[in-house]
């Protein structure tokens, strides 16, 4: 198949309307007789709710009613069943302890302040530490324990590791709290139907999940749960769980017998939505004197809040890296996921990797440096390579580090003439040649670098880190599933069910081109469903970087088996064999005979109307052939295939401030082959938009349980006008198992960028951060520290 | 959002005379861009709205090189950034407005709501200050002018009287070089951690006359007469400005919030004013 629909640079299909204006989401959900809910949530992190008075709420002209904890069904419900819709007993300041529906969300709020509430102050345990002391308070005492879960991993030998080392690094390292921050708050609308079924407008993730859950939460059948997903104004994980909010919609129709919607304000959305966990990490690491990785050894401690979400399994992903990113012969992990009175934290893009390889990807860096060996090429040495196996199980199909390392150092050699001018610049007749740079010539048209004007107060720096990614799902449900229809109408039309999920990705679009190019016909023919799950077929979830590789192969298996067909009835009007024949420009033709063909709308209507007529459906599941991780070693080949990238950060540090511009973050990532080289690239940069973030300006700031920057001015997002130039590098592999040969890229955009700049911080200060974000105070700081210690 | 009267006046005799009759108990909008936020975040519950936004004599933009420059309260941040006026003879203040919020809040937000919502961080109060500022204030039995510097009385506070006004700020003939600086960890949509605003007039090689004025460090804007005085007479050597720089951090005691340390905030000033002071030379 030789059309040019896959690799092609193909606009989303979401895009047009999105841009005008016209898309529908779940905040533009309206249904008749609406009425709006809103949450009360508890004053205090800690405490028995001992008197609840409703009364006043309840006159206050426009209320519909009141729901308490004793409006809650006997269920726990998420992923650790700690949770229920409103808590007699608040464990955080995001505890939902009541609930108001009224005919607008005003008056709503404004009743939640007329609910009188008497609490029984208990004990607060605000840092994990305290929560595992002797003695302290349970958090949730049917648990026995504050310690959620331990995960321990090893492999190899660590004390062999250690003596083999000519070099041994350690740090120690601290995570902030990070939040999301969709465009689109938090919303849910619910209605219960005359069959007490219940319709759910949702922004999730996983529909399917969700259904599941909200059928426990709610002790109603799965089968009477319809999750209808609007389109998502952004997600990065943060749809990946049940939250309280949306059982309590649903109690909320059920009790007023109309539609409900429950939206959340920005404010609301910092403080009660899922934030990624802040975590305290202590990192070994050692290497020979030739280069070679010896051993690795991590221990984390993760504030996991209140309540469990799926954002507890991230230290598995944590432990993947520290365990398999380059080649580690010994490694051993071990995180420790703790409740305490602080924020409910969840699944967040990337999923513990940004934290894991700004730890790892910041030692690679000090060995290297110890080692006094240069940084790309000591990462090079121990990449990860094609067709080999790491000694935690994973199965390294398809492998990219190497060419993604030397693509971005190619990017580096710009960079360092804007660093090092001295050493790497050289004018030939106007155009800048690049020769220092071992065993390679750059040449660009680049004007001169301004770097002589520099003031002296600001110096410049490049860093690199590299990240490895599942990109051929994840197994960490009991299936890695996905469904998919396939069918043709006599116009010709094609419609794909998918049981994926949408979520600004650009999989509606990648999905399209793949069914597209095995049917032969152009991608305006092609309609994409995947919003419904009483249409489309069972889907884990979006999460993992999973959906070009399971559903791009889910519903290149439906595109197959809907083009069998098609060459089934094609084969019998055409009078060939079916292997003669080919799909393509909405043709069904029969090779080496000109002329010879017929359309794929003919062949759909000569198959449908006639006696014992046939419809052209085509249907794919597609499971990757992976496992669950063992669960007592957590080895185990967990996804089909894996993606790697790397990134350089050029940056410019103020030494009066602290003040860290990023002039340039050159990326490559290893994508097996990329469906849609501009949706790839949007994925990239969108992830380095979030991942420079992390670095250097978001975090949450928490005390006792409280969030101090609730809104968009003091949580700093990256703006246009923070962004460095981004450039983006596709490096092509061709994995055996992806759908054309692509592996999943949606995640890694943002992992390794906090890293990069770290360490081009440290090339150009001299100081190592290990503390995120790097504001300029705490990089003030730490060159008051180096100065202290030089003068000492 | 609760619900409240909303006045929208033509002229100023009108505005001032609903403000009497509600004696002074409404809440003045022109851009909304700090009004609307604290309404919707039930900050404040206004009983009443005055939109001034229709008041010609609100409006003033004029030159003169010997009063200066008059600039009305109306007059918004884009305007500021914009107007050939401003940019020829007051550069600092077209560069100041042009480092606030966005595009979209600079077109709406207006001087006039900036300097009487009178949050220590507002960025155009150092270098009105620094510029010798005076504020007009007018009410219906009356109309008075005070020194910019004399207006601020905490945050979120002024000498404003029940039933006044700003009407406009007067700006005398520009004298020496002024610069501001702003320190945010964003480039731009961000607030100031601290800012400082400098001028010099320098004769004969000597600093004639200099203001150093603070923003963001104190309840008020803050001028810093010593580290001024340690400047006038003086050659600028570098030596000179580094304690300027210095007199300036330790004058000031700013607070420690979700934003910013107090210490690195005193580090800010010294980093600033003597950045700021080498701008203008």
């Amino acid at each position: 198949m030789t059309d040019a629909l896959i690799g092609q640079r193909v606009p989303k299909l979401d895009a047009p309307s999105k841009a005008a204006g016209k898309t529908i989401y779940g905040h533009d959900v309206r249904l008749p007789s609406m009425l709006h809910g809103r949450i009360l949530y508890s004053r205090y992190a800690h405490a028995k709710i001992i008197r609840m008075d409703t009364s006043r709420a309840e006159k206050l002209r426009g209320v519909k009613c009141v729901l308490t904890p004793k409006d809650n069904p006997p269920h726990r419900f998420g992923y650790g069943k700690d949770n229920k819709p409103f808590k007699d007993i608040a464990r955080s300041l995001r505890d939902e302890i009541a609930g108001v529906v009224a005919t607008d969300a005003d008056i709503a709020e404004e009743a939640l302040s007329l609910i009188e509430v008497d609490y029984e102050l208990l004990p607060n345990i605000f840092s994990p530490r305290e929560a595992l002391s002797e003695g302290a308070l349970l958090i949730h005492p049917e648990h026995k324990s504050n310690l959620f879960q331990r995960y321990n991993y090893s492999h190899g030998d660590l004390a062999q590791g250690e003596s083999e080392s000519a070099v041994v690094v350690e740090e120690k390292f601290l995570l902030p709290y990070v939040s999301h921050v969709c465009m689109e708050t938090s919303v849910v609308v619910a209605q219960f139907d005359h069959r007490d079924h219940l319709t759910l407008w949702s922004t999730t993730q996983i529909p399917f999940l969700l259904q599941r859950d909200l059928s426990e939460a709610l002790g109603i059948p799965g089968s009477n749960v319809r999750i209808i997903q609007t389109a998502v104004g952004g997600a990065f994980g943060r749809g990946l769980d049940i939250y309280p909010y949306e059982p309590i919609a649903a109690l909320m129709s059920r009790k007023t017998g109309q539609p409900v919607r429950v939206a959340f304000s920005r404010e609301e959305e910092f403080l009660a939505g899922p934030a990624r966990q802040p975590a305290e990490v202590t990192v070994r690491a050692g290497a020979k004197a030739d280069g070679t990785l010896t051993f690795r050894d991590a221990s984390c401690m993760l504030d996991i809040g209140a309540y469990v979400s799926w954002g507890t399994v991230t230290p598995l992903v944590m432990m993947e890296t520290t365990a398999s990113l380059y080649q580690v012969p010994h490694a051993r992990f071990t995180a420790d996921c703790v409740y305490t009175n602080n924020l409910i934290t969840g699944a967040m893009r990337g999923y513990g990797n940004p934290q894991s390889t700004f730890f790892i990807e910041t030692l690679m860096d000090r060995l290297a440096e110890a080692l006094k060996m240069d940084p790309v090429n000591f990462r090079i040495m121990n990449a990860n390579v094609p067709n080999s196996e790491t000694p935690q199980g994973l199965v390294i199909t398809s492998c990219g580090l190497k060419e993604c390392l030397e693509a971005v150092a190619a990017s580096a050699d710009s960079a360092r003439m804007n660093v090092y001018p001295e050493r790497s610049r050289r004018n030939e007749g106007g155009r800048l040649v690049l020769s220092e740079v071992e065993g390679m010539t750059v040449t660009a048209n680049i004007k001169p670098s301004p770097f002589n004007l520099q003031p002296p107060h600001i110096k410049r720096g490049i860093g690199f880190a590299s990240t490895l990614n599942v990109g051929g799902g994840a197994r960490i449900y009991r299936s890695d599933g996905c469904g998919a229809t396939v069918k043709v109408d006599d116009f010709g039309h094609v419609t794909l069910v998918t049981g994926s999920t949408e979520i600004g990705q650009g999989s509606e679009t990648a999905l399209a081109q793949i069914v597209a190019q095995t049917l032969g016909v152009k991608i305006e023919n092609i309609t994409v469903l995947n919003s419904d799950t009483d249409i489309k077929p069972w889907d884990v979830g979006v999460h993992a970087s999973r959906t070009t590789f399971i559903a791009g192969n889910a519903a290149y298996l439906a595109a197959v088996d809907a083009r069998n067909q098609i060459f089934e009835t094609a084969a019998q009007l055409l009078g060939v064999g079916v292997d003669q024949l080919s799909a393509s420009a909405g043709q069904v033709t029969v090779r080496d005979e000109a002329g010879k063909s017929i359309s794929l709308e003919q062949v759909a209507r000569r198959r449908h109307f006639k006696e014992g007529g046939k419809v052209i459906l085509g249907e794919g599941w597609y499971d990757p052939p992976t496992q669950l991780v063992d669960k007592d070693t957590y080895k185990g080949n967990i996804s089909a295939a894996y993606g790697f990238g790397a990134q350089m950060a050029e940056v410019e540090v103020d030494i009066e401030t602290g003040k860290v511009r990023v002039l340039r973050l050159a990326c490559a990532n290893d994508v097996g082959h990329a469906i849609n080289p501009m949706a790839v690239e949007g994925q990239i940069e969108g992830g380095a938009q979030m991942g420079l973030g992390y670095a250097l300006t978001e975090e949450l700031i928490v005390k006792d349980g409280k969030v101090l920057n609730p809104d968009l001015l003091d949580y700093r997002l990256f703006t246009s006008a923070d962004m460095p130039i981004i450039e983006t590098r596709i490096i092509e592999t061709d994995d055996p198992g992806g759908p054309f040969g692509a592996k999943g890229v949606g995640e890694m955009g943002g992992t390794p960028t906090a890293a990069a700049i770290a360490n081009a911080i440290y090339d150009a200060v001299g100081v190592r951060m290990t503390q995120l974000p790097m504001t300029p105070e705490r990089v003030l700081a730490a060159l008051d520290e180096k100065e202290k210690r030089a003068r000492v | 959002m609760n619900s409240f009267d909303h006045f929208t006046p033509a002229t100023l005799t009108e505005a001032l005379s609903i403000l009497a009759e509600r004696n002074g108990n409404a809440s003045i909008i022109a851009g909304g861009t700090d009004l609307l936020l604290r309404v919707k975040n039930h900050i404040v519950k206004p009983a009443a709205v005055l939109n001034v936004k229709r008041v010609p004599e609100l409006r003033a933009l004029s030159f003169d090189s010997n009063e200066g420059l008059r600039v009305g309260a109306l007059t918004t941040l884009r305007d500021l950034t914009r107007s050939p006026l401003i940019r020829d003879c007051y550069p600092v203040l077209a560069s100041a407005a042009g480092l606030m919020a966005s595009e979209q809040i600079r077109s709406l937000a207006t001087l006039g709501g900036n300097l009487c919502n009178a949050s220590p961080s507002a960025d155009l109060a150092p270098p009105l200050i620094a510029l010798d500022a005076v504020a007009c204030l007018v009410s219906l039995s009356s109309e008075r002018q005070i020194p910019l510097a004399e207006f601020f009385t905490g945050p979120g506070r002024s000498v404003l009287q029940k039933g006044e006004l700003l009407k406009e700020i007067i700006v005398p003939p520009p004298q020496g070089k002024t610069a501001y600086l702003k320190h945010s960890p964003r480039a731009f949509m961000d607030i100031a951690i601290v800012g400082a605003a400098v001028r010099i007039q320098q004769q004969g090689g000597k600093c004639q006359q200099a203001r150093i004025v603070l923003g963001a460090v104190a309840p008020t804007p803050l001028r810093v007469r010593s580290g001024e005085e340690s400047l006038e007479g003086q050659t600028l050597t570098s030596e000179v400005i580094r304690q300027a720089a210095k007199i300036s951090a330790e004058s000031c005691s700013p607070i420690s919030d979700v934003r910013s340390a107090a210490w690195y905030r005193k580090r800010m000033v010294e980093v600033l004013v003597r950045r700021g002071i080498e701008a203008t030379l």
